[in-house]
């Protein structure tokens, strides 16, 4: 019946506790919503997967643009130095050839060196023709013409020597050699000369195109990594500032519900504590003036009679429903509590628990006894209540142990059992434990749980000394 | 096990035991040992370079060996080049050695008898029987005018002259006989240096104060010349109408190949820095050069090395010949293969000759099957061109251990010259490097010339019981010698070739019979010989161990 008209009390302030704080839950959610960071975030990195696609087409561009440059160029221009220089070779090869055939001092005729001028004149044809494929520098058509023209000329006059000497004239082809062939060889040498300085050139503006697409590439990169770092940092702060607003939003809904929570428990004490006085003061009064009323008119009945007999019945009913009425008042708010102090109602409480559950308590009071303030006691008293409930409804214990410690500077209180224990597995905590919680943050004190060696659950709660006292 | 085996087991522990430490450590290495025999056997000789402080070209060059048998009594004598004092600085009279074998692995200096001691300034030795009489003729090449010594029977007259190859002042070096049109007479290649004489030396110094030897960039190249034999003891010069005429070049080394393999000789000229020269045999009495695309010319690099000495043989046993060409330190050697379509690649590197020979500098080199197990071995004698060489390039010594690459079979070598014996690898100053069996045992024995020095024969004993067969051709229609010839051999599913050549090596040649390393084979299934005058014989079933004398169109 008692615990009918707790809990039925409890639960009505509950559910008027409930409402307002899912209202204001609510309306928590949707005011970050409101303010999320994400879109933000999306957009960022939105930009800059838009810059990264955009600086690797730019450097995919300045490559292919690179590797043109040296294929085409480059390379090319390399090759055709190569061929050029083949072509030197050959002309020089040529030059040493005609230096022999005026030295005179081999035992053969001119024509000997025919096959070795064949031989030299089949390479530098083949060189001629690799060069034309490869040549880079333009060539304007006079430089062409002239060219393949000197080229013929001198293979004319060479025909023309061996013609002589075959004629066995080898004065006058020596002299050809002389006069014509050696000049033709040298302007050749020469224009080949030309043509290598022009590759030179160009390979050297190659050389600077490609150092300037490096440049510029270097300078993409630098700029590139800047608004990189750039959007890093504004995203950064963005994200801290969402952070920060964040963190402000969670502390005001934390207050709020500090706030709420501080005047659900002093309005169910409140009640409770009215309810209490009005079932003592009034049902207590109405029951004793019944009572009394009673005994009175057992007195005028007859002794034996049956009236007699149903009065006294009526009577101890009265007097058993006032001794009720006052146990369901201690029990919502001892009233010892306000007139003898928290160490008296300590130990009238844990009597009445043993009683009422049979789990054995070891009480152990330590410490010089300070002053505690009726408000701060309801807390503590209603803390040992519900871990005392807690060890004889779920821990299965048939012992407890109670330790009230008045220490210089703080109030502890310590209820252990060796029982099941609390679960490990973060289970959702009971409205019980949350109660506890809510009383501990009103009284700034610390509330602990923990497993002690044997098994089971020690709670502690510390009260700080001066919140004791002086608690509103 | 049975009771025979378990008895040789036996038997080679106890061998083992008394053997001595470098014969075992022979016989656990590569399977030979070569021994150096040369005052054993008799060959006392010192190469006079003619060095008097004038750093004169060609005294860094010389000189080369041969082993020939100039007596045709079946056994290999040897010849050894040597130069002689400068004119003006006269201190000794020097001439060439030839020694004769005398058949227990001792050789009889019969020089004067032999009428060879000649004085003159030699470079290299080409032995060849031009006239065709039984009798091998020889040229020595040198500094001025190269002698024709025609063998007439044990004892040579010169025949310079009278063949018409008098009236030709030179720096020759290499040469050859072979028989280029294939009309059965050998006809004669001679390689040219540079056009140098001691009234055109140039002064190179190193330090701008004392002369060195010069380097041949100081000197105008020499063509090589082309010798037709006409048959009648007088040769005809044919070096301008035959394509050889070159005066670019400066040759130091020359073997003959058939490197299109069309049965016609085709000829390798290996230059210093200027490039190789593959002359292709039209089979018209003309070659073309196509040493640039049959990649022989340079190195993989296009850099044109300084060849030195060549050889060429079937390495590979593809049937077609590979090459070899000594080059300057910092060079390697070029070991080409032949690739498709006639193109060769230098596989130095990749087959282990190439990182070994970069801090050497090559001169003779011959491709043999010094441990007869069918595969051509590579060996290589170096030495430097300069004695202070170490002072500019520490890791390059001017005496050069000589180098013997063994083939795996597989187409990698590598150089066990170290294993080879107590002295083989002691290193000189190497040129001329020539193989032949000249104890007749089966196997090739080295000999090899240093400048300025001894020379050194080397005895090659067998210790891991590989066998070998030989073949020793005799030309009817052909060229007497055979040279041009190929034999080929099969046996276990495999083939090796060897061309009976002139020339090779560094102003050196090696004995003409031909040697075939088979293993622990004690038979061939066939032979072939591919004679120069285009015949093809064939023997089947021969058993090894023993040499054969094969006369043309006689069968054995």
């Amino acid at each position: 019946m008692r615990r009918q008209l707790a809990s039925l009390v409890f639960s009505r302030l509950a559910s008027n506790w409930q409402k307002p704080g899912r209202l204001t839950y609510a309306r928590g959610v949707q005011r970050s919503s409101a303010q999320s960071p994400t879109l933000g975030l999306i957009l960022g990195l939105v930009i800059t997967l838009a810059a990264v696609v955009a600086y690797s087409w730019y450097i995919t561009l300045q490559i292919r643009g690179l590797r043109e440059l040296q294929n085409n160029l480059a390379d090319r221009s390399r090759k055709d130095s190569l061929q050029l220089l083949r072509i030197q070779d050959d002309l020089n090869s040529l030059g040493l050839a005609m230096r022999d055939m005026l030295d005179n001092d081999e035992p053969y005729p001119l024509t000997a060196w025919s096959a070795q001028f064949q031989r030299v004149r089949s390479d530098l044809d083949d060189a001629f023709r690799r060069e034309e494929e490869l040549a880079v520098a333009h060539r304007t058509p006079e430089q062409r013409e002239y060219l393949g023209k000197s080229l013929n000329q001198f293979w004319d006059a060479v025909g023309r020597t061996f013609t002589l000497a075959q004629a066995g004239k080898q004065a006058e082809a020596r002299e050809q050699i002389r006069v014509t062939l050696q000049a033709r060889q040298a302007a050749l040498s020469t224009a080949v000369a030309r043509l290598l300085v022009a590759n030179n050139e160009s390979e050297q503006q190659a050389a600077q195109r490609v150092g300037e697409i490096y440049d510029r590439v270097q300078r993409q990169v630098y700029i590139f990594l800047s608004a990189i770092l750039i959007a890093i940092v504004l995203t950064s702060l963005y994200v801290i500032r969402s952070n920060r607003r964040l963190f402000a939003q969670l502390a005001t809904l934390s207050e709020q519900r500090s706030e709420l929570a501080q005047k659900l428990i002093s309005m169910q004490e409140s009640t409770l504590r009215e309810i209490s006085r009005e079932l003592h003061d009034e049902f207590g009064q109405i029951l004793t003036a019944v009572g009394a009323m009673l005994e009175r008119a057992k007195k005028h009945a007859p002794e034996g009679s049956p009236l007699r007999t149903d009065l006294r019945e009526v009577s101890e009913v009265a007097q058993s429903t006032l001794e009720s009425v006052r146990s369901l008042s201690q029990a919502l708010h001892p009233v010892m509590l306000d007139e003898a102090g928290l160490e008296s109602t300590v130990e009238w409480y844990l009597r009445t628990v043993e009683k009422q559950t049979g789990v054995d308590i070891c009480y152990e009071k330590s410490g010089t006894p300070f002053p505690v303030d009726g408000s701060a006691g309801v807390h503590v008293y209603r803390v040992l209540q519900e871990a005392l409930n807690n060890v004889a409804r779920h821990s299965g214990a048939r012992q407890a142990w109670v330790r009230l410690c008045f220490e210089p500077e703080a109030l502890q209180l310590e209820v252990e059992d060796h029982g099941k224990g609390l679960p490990n597995n973060g289970a959702r905590q009971g409205i019980g434990l949350v109660g506890m919680r809510e009383r501990a943050e009103l009284l700034s004190a610390t509330l602990q749980f923990s497993h002690p060696l044997e098994g089971g659950t020690l709670v502690r709660l510390r009260v700080p000394r001066a919140k004791c006292e002086s608690h509103a | 096990m049975n009771r025979r085996s378990f008895l040789q087991g036996l038997g080679g522990l106890a061998g083992a035991a008394v053997l001595p430490s470098e014969l075992w450590s022979a016989a656990a290495g590569p399977g030979f040992r070569l021994v150096d025999v040369t005052a054993r056997a008799g060959i006392h000789f010192l190469h006079n370079s003619g060095a008097f402080g004038g750093k004169f070209l060609p005294e860094t060059m010389g000189s080369g060996c041969a082993f020939l048998d100039y007596d045709s009594d079946g056994w290999q004598d040897i010849l050894l080049v040597n130069g002689m004092d400068w004119p003006g600085h006269k201190r000794e009279h020097t001439t060439l050695r030839l020694y004769r074998n005398n058949r227990d692995g001792t050789f009889s200096d019969v020089t004067r008898r032999a009428g060879l001691d000649v004085e003159m300034y030699g470079m290299g030795v080409a032995v060849g029987d031009y006239n065709n009489d039984g009798h091998p003729d020889i040229l020595i090449t040198g500094v001025g005018q190269n002698r024709l010594f025609k063998n007439t029977g044990g004892k040579f007259v010169d025949a310079t002259q009278a063949a018409g190859l008098g009236g030709r002042e030179a720096f020759s070096t290499s040469a050859l006989w072979f028989d280029y049109d294939r009309d059965g007479l050998l006809d004669l290649v001679v390689c040219n240096y540079v056009k140098w004489s001691p009234a055109h030396d140039v002064f190179c110094s190193l330090d701008g104060k004392h002369k060195s030897y010069c380097t041949p960039e100081a000197y105008r190249g020499e063509t090589c010349w082309l010798f037709h034999n006409r048959g009648n003891g007088t040769f005809e010069d044919v070096t301008p109408s035959s394509g050889i005429f070159d005066t670019s070049s400066k040759s130091l080394g020359v073997a003959m190949l058939d490197f299109d393999q069309d049965g016609w000789p085709d000829l390798l000229i290996a230059n210093d820095t200027q490039p190789n020269k593959l002359y292709r045999n039209q089979r018209n009495g003309t070659f073309k050069e196509v040493g640039v695309e049959s990649g022989i010319a340079f190195s993989a690099e296009g850099k044109a090395r300084a060849g030195m000495g060549v050889d060429t043989g079937d390495f590979d046993g593809s049937g077609a010949p590979g090459v070899a060409i000594t080059n300057f330190d910092n060079e390697m050697i070029g070991l080409f293969r032949m690739g498709s379509k006639h193109i060769y690649d230098d596989v130095a590197m990749s087959a282990g000759v190439g990182a070994p020979s970069r801090n050497t500098l090559g001169f003779g080199c011959v491709f043999a099957d010094i441990n007869l197990d069918g595969a051509l071995d590579l060996v290589v004698a170096n030495g430097h061109i300069d004695e202070t060489v170490r002072n500019i390039r520490g890791n390059v010594g001017y005496a050069q251990p000589p180098q013997l690459f063994l083939n795996d079979g597989k187409g990698h070598f590598h150089d066990v010259a170290a294993q080879a014996g107590i002295s083989f690898d002691r290193p000189k100053v190497g040129r001329g490097l020539a193989y032949g069996d000249f104890d007749r045992d089966g196997d090739l024995d080295l000999l090899m010339t240093t400048n300025n020095s001894s020379a050194f024969l080397y005895r090659n004993d067998q210790l891991a019981g590989n066998r070998s067969i030989r073949f020793r051709l005799v030309g009817k229609k052909s060229n007497r010698d055979a040279i041009g010839a190929i034999v080929r051999i099969y046996a276990g599913g495999s083939s090796q070739s060897r061309m009976v050549k002139g020339g090779s090596s560094y102003l050196s040649q090696s004995e003409l019979p031909v040697t075939f390393g088979v293993g622990k084979r004690d038979r061939i299934e066939h032979a072939t010989i591919q004679w120069p005058s285009g015949r093809t014989e064939e023997f089947k079933n021969l058993a090894t161990g023993r040499a054969y004398e094969c006369v043309e169109g006689r069968g054995i």
